[in-house]
C-alpha cells in the first residue's frame, strides 16, 4: 500500500482523452442523432404569462403535410411534481391554463422540424388573461394575487436565530442595512436542450437520450412519470455541450418527446432553439435580500440579519425548486469565511408568472457571496478602514477549525487566511492602492475588489444527485485493457480523464490502458449524476475504492504467480514485480489471462474474472473548498462602462486531479462571474413577456471581456477519500462578488455601492450623476 | 401546400463536390449537418450571435445559420472536418488539447476554423488581435483564456516552421 501513496498521474498535468473526438468534429451531440424514420418536435408555447386557455383549435395543424401528430394534455395527462414537497406540479403539456410565457401547450410531431414549425404557427390558441404576477415582494404578500388558488404564494417559508442575536445587535456600537439583489440569468450552455426517444429494436425498450447531467435520475423520472418498468427504459447521454446544473432537471419536454416516440410507434427527436432555451431553460438566481449587519469600532462583525427571498416561478422546476437552492443554503452559509457569531435569517420563496427557477452553477452562492462580501466593504468604508484589514480582522483563524458557522454548517480544514494573504500579494495590493489614488488625481476610477470563499462541496446529496454516493464498476479484459464505468454525468469537465487518472495509479496500468465509460444506464452503475462539485470527491473518490479494491486483487495474483509475499508487491506501468527484484515481474495482461482463460491458476478465495464494483459515499456530509478572488476594473464614468482589467485567484480545492482542468474550471467560473456582474439578466415586463430571447438581448462574456486571469493553488486536502474537494462553483460564487466590490470601490469617490447584479452602464451613471462625495 | 420543395443543389464542401436535393429554405448548417452528414459543424443559437456553426467560405469565417445552402453554391466550403488531417490532429487542434483550450467542446469546432482564417490572415497576431477576432465565437465553458494560448502557441509554431 505505501507505494500507492505516491501516485504518478494524480495531481498530474495530463491532456485530456476527450479532446481528440470534439477537436476533429466526430464527438456526437444529441442532435447528431438521427435515425431512419426520425420524427421532430416543435412546441406551441404559451405567448401569455398568466391566462385560462378558453379554446384550442389545432385542426389546421392536424391537418398539415408531413405532421404525424399532435399531443396535447389529454394525450399526455402527467405532471411534474413532488408531492410530498410541493401542492404544486406542472403538467408536461398546459391543461386548462398557462402560467408563464414559453410553457409548452401542445407538441407538434412532424417529418421535419421545419414542417412542424411551420404547423405550430397555425395553431390558434384563445387566452383569457390573468392578472400576471412578476414582482417578488409584492407576490409574496399574495399581490396581486394567488399565482395558484389553492396554495398561498409562499411555498417555502423558514426561520433562524441564533439565541442572542437581538442582544447583539442592541449592544454594538454601528450598524448598517443593505438590499442586495441578483437579476434572473440561465446557465445558457452552447449547447441547447434536447431530447430523441424510439423503441430500441434489439430489446423492444423505450431508449432516450438526453442531454442530461442525472442519467440515472432522469431515467427513475420518464419510467415513473410515464410508468413504464426502469429496466424498460435506457437512457443514453450523448456528448453534452454544456450543462451547468441546468441540465440537472427532468423537463416537460423529456417527458413528452418519449411519449410521443411510443405513441408514434417511430423515434422522435426535439432539439431547442435557442429562443426557446431562453424561455424554457431553467431560470436561476433572482434573488432579494434585505440585511443588516452589527458591527465593532474596530471593524469586528458581529451580527447579521437576512430577509432572504426568491422568485420560484410558476411551479417548482422537478424535482427540485431552485429557489429553495437559492435561499435554504444561502442561509447556512450567508457568514462565508468570515468568523460572525450572531445570525437571524427569514427565507421566503414565492410563485410568480415567470419559468421555474433551478440550478445554476454555485446555486445559492453568488448571491451570498455579493452579501457577504458586500457587507465587509460597507463596514469598512463606514469605519474609514481598509477593506482587506477588516476581512484579515473577520476572517476565520487556522487554529479555529473544525469551524461550526453561525447557521451550525461545520467548516473542515481550510487556508482561508493564507489565500487572503497570498492574494493580496499576487495583485500587488499595496501598490495598487497607490496607483488608483494617482489615477483618481487625473479623474480615473480604477478599483480593487476581493472576494473570499468557501464552497460546500461532495455534499451527501445534491441538486444533481439523487443519492450521495458514488459508483465505480471496474473490468479487466483478458488482455489487460482497463474498463472503468461511473454513473457521472459530465458536461465538459473531463471525467474520461481525471478518472483514469486515478486508476492509473491504483491499478498499475497504463494511462492509456484505461477507457472511462459514463451516461449510459445499461453500462453505468447506478450513481447520483454530475453537479454540485461532486463527481471530483465522490466519483473520484469511488475510483479509488474501486481502484484499491481492484489492486488488491491483483496483487494476490501476482503474489501466487510470482510466489513472493503480498507484502512484496509492487504495481506499475502494466507490470507487477517483486520489490527490490524488477526482473522477477509478471504483466497485468498475463495476470488478466489467467483470470479468465487459465482459471486453475487463479489464487484461492478469488472469482474468475477480474470484475467488480465499488461505491463510495463520504464520512463527512460535505466538504469545504475555499479561496480569495481579486478583480480589478477601471469604470469609465461618463458612459458607465466597466472593464475587468486585472484577475487574480488563489484556490485551495484540496487534493488536485489535474490542475490543468481545475484552473480551466476557474477560468469558465471567472468568465461567468462577469457575466453575472456585468451583463446577463433574463427580464420580464410588467405584463409577463420575456424581453430577452436572443443573444443579442441576453449578452454573455466574449473574449474580449475577459482579462488574463492569474491563479495560484492552495492544497488542504479533505479528510475524503484521496483528500479531493470539489471546486466547480467555486469561481462563479466568488467572481461577481469580486467585481462588483471592484466598481463600487472605484466609485468610492461618489460614494457608491453596487447593490444590484449585474451592474449596467444606466446604473453606474446614475451612481456617479451627482457631485463627487469627497 | 407541399411539404419540402426541393430543388437540386451543389456545394463544393472540403475538397468535394455534393449533389443534393435541397429546400431552398434549409440553412447551409442544417444541409451540412443532416444531408451531408458533417455534424462537427453545431448549431448554437440560430441568430447568428455564438459562432459555433461557423464554416470558411472562400477561407472566410462565416455563420451557416445565417445563410441558406443554396447561397454557397458556387463557394468553397471547409468544416471542421476539412482541416483534421486523415489520422491524428492538426497542429492547432493539438495546440487545443495540450493548452486545456476546450471543455465541453460544442463552441471548438466554430473557434477552430475562426483561428484558422486568423493565422492564415495574420500570421502575426498578438493576443490582442486573437481576442478580437475570436470576440464572434461564444465559449461559456474555457474563460477563453487557454483558448487564446492555443492560438498563440500555434501561431509561433507556425513562425518556427
Amino acid at each position: 500500500m505505501a507505494q500507492a501513496m505516491r501516485p504518478q498521474m494524480m495531481g498530474a498535468r495530463v491532456s485530456r482523452t476527450e479532446d481528440p473526438r470534439l477537436l476533429s468534429g466526430q464527438a456526437r451531440f444529441l442532435d447528431d442523432i438521427q435515425v431512419p424514420g426520425m420524427l421532430e418536435v416543435a412546441f406551441v408555447r404559451s405567448t401569455h404569462a398568466a391566462a385560462k386557455i378558453v379554446q384550442m383549435d389545432l385542426r389546421e395543424v392536424q391537418q398539415y403535410p408531413g405532421v404525424q401528430a399532435v399531443l396535447t394534455y389529454d394525450d399526455c395527462p402527467v405532471q411534474l411534481w413532488q408531492r410530498e414537497a410541493y401542492e404544486v406540479g406542472q403538467p408536461v403539456l398546459a391543461h386548462h391554463e398557462v402560467s408563464y410565457v414559453g410553457q409548452p401547450i401542445a407538441a407538434i410531431i412532424a417529418d421535419s422540424r421545419y414542417v412542424a414549425e411551420d404547423a405550430a404557427e397555425l395553431a390558434r390558441v384563445e387566452y383569457e388573461d390573468l392578472p400576471p404576477v412578476t414582482d417578488m415582494r409584492r407576490a409574496i404578500e399574495e399581490n396581486p394575487r394567488r399565482v395558484h388558488a389553492h396554495t398561498p404564494n409562499v411555498f417555502f417559508h423558514k426561520e433562524y436565530a441564533t439565541p442572542s442575536v437581538e442582544q447583539a445587535f442592541a449592544q454594538a456600537p454601528h450598524h448598517l442595512r443593505a438590499t442586495f439583489r441578483t437579476n434572473r440569468q440561465t446557465a445558457l450552455s452552447l449547447e441547447a436542450r434536447g431530447t430523441a426517444a424510439m423503441v430500441d429494436t434489439a430489446t423492444g425498450r423505450l431508449t432516450v437520450y438526453a442531454s442530461t447531467q442525472s442519467p440515472h435520475r432522469l431515467r427513475e423520472d420518464i419510467s415513473g412519470l410515464l410508468g413504464i418498468p426502469t429496466h424498460q427504459v435506457r437512457l443514453i447521454v450523448p456528448e453534452v455541450g454544456g450543462g451547468f446544473g441546468m441540465k440537472a432537471n427532468c423537463y416537460p419536454e423529456d417527458i413528452v418527446v418519449a411519449k410521443a416516440a411510443l405513441m408514434c410507434r417511430k423515434p422522435v427527436k426535439w432539439v431547442s432553439d435557442r429562443t426557446e432555451s431562453l424561455l424554457s431553460d431553467v431560470h436561476g438566481r433572482d434573488d432579494i435580500h434585505d440585511v443588516e449587519v452589527a458591527f465593532a469600532e474596530d471593524g469586528k462583525i458581529v451580527a447579521l440579519r437576512d430577509h432572504l427571498m426568491a422568485d420560484g416561478g410558476a411551479y417548482p422546476a422537478y424535482p427540485f425548486s431552485g429557489a429553495v437552492g437559492e435561499t435554504s443554503l444561502a442561509s447556512r452559509v450567508i457568514t462565508g469565511p468570515y468568523d460572525i457569531p450572531h445570525l437571524a435569517t427569514v427565507i421566503d420563496c414565492t410563485y410568480s408568472n415567470k419559468m421555474p427557477l433551478g440550478a445554476y452553477r454555485g446555486v445559492w452562492g453568488p448571491v451570498a457571496s455579493f452579501i457577504q462580501e458586500g457587507i465587509v466593504d460597507r463596514v469598512a468604508r463606514h469605519l474609514g478602514m481598509d477593506p482587506a484589514q477588516v476581512r484579515l480582522r473577520n476572517i476565520i483563524q487556522p487554529h479555529q477549525f473544525p469551524y461550526r458557522n453561525a447557521a451550525g454548517m461545520t467548516y473542515d480544514e481550510g487556508s482561508y487566511q493564507a489565500c487572503l494573504q497570498q492574494a493580496l500579494e499576487l495583485m500587488d495590493y499595496e501598490g495598487f492602492r497607490k496607483r488608483q489614488q494617482e489615477l483618481r488625481q487625473q479623474e480615473r476610477y480604477v478599483g480593487l475588489g476581493i472576494s473570499a470563499f468557501v464552497e460546500p462541496t461532495a455534499m451527501a446529496s445534491s441538486e444533481a444527485g439523487s443519492v450521495g454516493y458514488e459508483s465505480c464498476t471496474i473490468q479487466i479484459d483478458a488482455t489487460g485493457r482497463v474498463t472503468a464505468a461511473f454513473g457521472l454525468g459530465p458536461t465538459g469537465q473531463g471525467h474520461e480523464t481525471t478518472m483514469a487518472q486515478i486508476l492509473a495509479d491504483q491499478l498499475g496500468v497504463r494511462f492509456e490502458d484505461i477507457i472511462v465509460l459514463h451516461g449510459d444506464t445499461d453500462s453505468a452503475p447506478y450513481g447520483g449524476g454530475t453537479g454540485g462539485s461532486r463527481s471530483g470527491p465522490i466519483g473520484g473518490g469511488a475510483a479509488l475504492v474501486a481502484g484499491r479494491q481492484m489492486r488488491e486483487r491483483l496483487v494476490k495474483y501476482a503474489a501466487s504467480l510470482l510466489e513472493a509475499g503480498e507484502e512484496d508487491i509492487e504495481l506499475g506501468d502494466g507490470k507487477a514485480w517483486v520489490a527490490g527484484v524488477p526482473e522477477r515481474y509478471i504483466s497485468i495482461r498475463t495476470i488478466a489471462e489467467t483470470a479468465y482463460t487459465n482459471v486453475t491458476k487463479i489464487p484461492e478465495g478469488l472469482p474468475i474474472g477480474l470484475e467488480l464494483t465499488a461505491r463510495y459515499l463520504p464520512k463527512s456530509p460535505r466538504t469545504f473548498s475555499n479561496g480569495t478572488h481579486i478583480a480589478i476594473v477601471e469604470v469609465d464614468v461618463s458612459t458607465g462602462s466597466v472593464a475587468v482589467t486585472g484577475y487574480g485567484v488563489v484556490n485551495d480545492c484540496g487534493r488536485l486531479i489535474n490542475p490543468t482542468i481545475v484552473e480551466g474550471q476557474i477560468l469558465g467560473g471567472v468568465a461567468q462571474g462577469i457575466g453575472a456582474a456585468l451583463l446577463e439578466a433574463l427580464h420580464y415586463d410588467e405584463s409577463g413577456q420575456l424581453v430577452t430571447t436572443s443573444l443579442m438581448d441576453y449578452l454573455l462574456p466574449e473574449s474580449t471581456d475577459m482579462p488574463r486571469v492569474m491563479m495560484r493553488h492552495l492544497e488542504t486536502p479533505s479528510d475524503g477519500e484521496g483528500g479531493i474537494k470539489g471546486m466547480a462553483e467555486g469561481s462563479l460564487i466568488a467572481s461577481p462578488a469580486a467585481i462588483a466590490n471592484a466598481v463600487s470601490d472605484a466609485l468610492a469617490p461618489f460614494d457608491a455601492f453596487v447593490d444590484t447584479l449585474p451592474v449596467t452602464p444606466e446604473m453606474i451613471l446614475e451612481m456617479t450623476r451627482g457631485e463627487l462625495a469627497r | 401546400m407541399a411539404v419540402e420543395q426541393r430543388i437540386g443543389l451543389t456545394l463544393w464542401v472540403n475538397g468535394k463536390e455534393h449533389l443534393l436535393e435541397a429546400s431552398p429554405r434549409w440553412s447551409l448548417a442544417d444541409v451540412l449537418r443532416h444531408q451531408i452528414g458533417l455534424t462537427g459543424t453545431h448549431v448554437g443559437c440560430e441568430q447568428g450571435v455564438c459562432g459555433a456553426c461557423t464554416v470558411l467560405l472562400d477561407g472566410q469565417p462565416t455563420r451557416s445559420c445565417l445563410m441558406f445552402a443554396i447561397q454557397a453554391q458556387g463557394h468553397e466550403i471547409t468544416t471542421v472536418e476539412g482541416v483534421t488531417p486523415t489520422e491524428g490532429l492538426s497542429p492547432l487542434q493539438q495546440s487545443f488539447q495540450s493548452h486545456h483550450a476546450l471543455q465541453c467542446g460544442f463552441c471548438t469546432p466554430g473557434i477552430l476554423l475562426t483561428a484558422e482564417a486568423l493565422l492564415a490572415d495574420n500570421p502575426t497576431a498578438d493576443e490582442e488581435e486573437i481576442r478580437a477576432a475570436l470576440s464572434g465565437n461564444l465559449c461559456r465553458c474555457t474563460g477563453y483564456q487557454f483558448i487564446v494560448d492555443a492560438v498563440l502557441a500555434a501561431r509561433e509554431q507556425r513562425r518556427d516552421a
